[in-house]
């Protein structure tokens, strides 16, 4: 089970890097913290959980969504 | 050009390969795990500091100072995420700096926002800051404590702002209130730290006689004020500001 | 054990991969997030190798994790989402300057300014 989430957190953290779109990178980031949080729930760290699932998925992704609100959403430059 | 292209991803790679093989060692260790302070903080931490849930027992009890000094980073790196914000309304224009207030028709900008969601978030709002609450106040018996329910009540107050409907701006949404009552919860948690070396128990001692849990949740409950107005205030300034491109 | 820490290991190197090799400075920062990610992971992870419950002391548990490295990283995902929101703020006060995220023009732009 632990494997299973972590190879798909490898796989997120893969996108995230690759994708083209700033705007998906940001989902997939939330969804690295939204597994991270339940392998801590498995890994019996209720704590981290509670904070990792707040921080990942609310505040993180509201200040990084306004970033790319106010620049550019692409990543290379249409100019 | 291409030389210099080719040359910097050479150095590029080789500071790579470099940092591998040396956290390799590190990481791929078989040294096994101590268990030593996990059987002492096993035998002793429920006694020592009254607190039952020993990560609370940790951060706000043996290293007390840590929590101190995180919450002064947190201070720090607000304080400076504001600055920069600020000049950056006032390098644009500053006559509307509050689009997100306004009413749906009179919003030029935010006009993702649509009716079901400021329905949605403005009635899931109350019940996440009561879950908040709740985290922040049950943090020595239960999982939760100052820091997950201050993370927590800064997403029910960004929640309450994304679902305001009307164009007054209420208590929880203005920057000012939120920075005044982070400001006074640090002031508190220093007077808390400070309290327990006038009644001769050190730094960040239980300035009580008996051990009990009741400076535990009264330092739950400050720090958890603090880590989620702080937090807030940035974010609603953040969303706040206006946008024209 | 090996197989998760070598998993851990691949992840901490895609984001410093993201740090070092990426020009854009939004994808750095993504890069940084990812680092704290594996870093919170691999200590969880090596904490909970001795014990089997959660470190709730009760009267029924007997064998709890070690709840150090938990208190350990509870500060430190905090400290991460401020130093995202300032470097956030720094760059976006860099695209507001010179129009653009890549660090190459941003240091050509900054240097025909002068």
């Amino acid at each position: 089970m632990n494997l299973i989430l972590l190879v798909l957190i490898l796989a997120l953290s893969i996108f995230v890097i690759a994708s083209k779109d700033l705007l998906h990178s940001v989902i997939a980031l939330s969804g690295i913290s939204m597994l991270s949080a339940l392998l801590f729930v498995l890994l019996k760290a209720p704590d981290v959980a509670i904070t990792e699932a707040a921080v990942g998925a609310g505040i993180s992704t509201v200040i990084f969504v306004w970033a790319i609100r106010h620049t550019r959403r692409r990543e290379k430059e249409e100019s | 050009m291409k030389k210099s292209n080719l040359f910097s991803s050479c150095k590029v790679l080789v500071t790579f390969f470099l940092i591998a093989f040396t956290l390799a060692p590190i990481l791929l260790s078989s040294h096994p795990w101590p268990n030593e302070g996990r059987d002492y903080l096993f035998e002793n931490a429920s006694n020592e500091t009254g607190a039952s849930n020993s990560v609370s027992a940790i951060y706000l009890g043996y290293r007390a100072m840590d929590t101190l000094g995180e919450t002064l980073v947190l201070l720090v790196s607000i304080t400076g995420t504001m600055t920069i914000l600020v000049g950056l309304v006032k390098k644009e224009k500053s006559d509307s700096p509050n689009t997100f207030l306004l009413t749906r028709d009179k919003r030029k900008s935010n006009q993702l926002r649509t009716h079901l969601l400021e329905v949605v978030s403005g009635k899931l709002g109350p019940i996440v800051l009561l879950f908040g609450f709740y985290v922040m106040l049950y943090g020595h018996i239960s999982p939760g404590g100052g820091f997950q329910g201050g993370v927590i009540l800064a997403s029910g107050i960004v929640f309450l702002a994304l679902g305001n409907q009307s164009e007054k701006e209420t208590k929880l949404n203005n920057p000012i209130v939120l920075a005044r009552i982070e400001g006074f919860s640090f002031l508190a948690l220093i007077l808390a730290s400070t309290s327990g070396m006038l009644m001769g128990k050190g730094f960040f001692g239980n300035p009580l006689s008996h051990i009990s849990a009741n400076f535990i949740i009264l330092l739950n409950i400050i720090i958890g004020l603090k880590v989620g107005t702080s937090i807030a205030s940035m974010c609603i300034a953040m969303m706040g500001r206006s946008h024209d491109d | 054990m090996m197989i998760e820490r070598t998993l851990i290991f691949m992840i901490f190197l895609v984001g410093f991969w993201a740090i070092i090799a990426n020009k854009h400075i939004i994808k750095k920062i993504f890069g940084l997030n990812i680092i704290n990610a594996a870093v919170v992971l691999l200590f969880i992870l090596e904490g909970s190798r001795i014990g089997t419950q959660a470190p709730l002391l009760d009267m029924q548990v007997t064998n709890i994790v070690d709840p150090i490295p938990q208190a350990l990283m509870l500060t430190a995902i905090v400290i991460s989402v401020c130093v995202s929101a300032l470097a956030l703020a720094l760059s976006v006060r860099l695209f507001k300057a010179t129009g653009s995220f890549d660090i190459d023009v941003i240091q050509e732009r900054l240097s025909h300014e002068q």
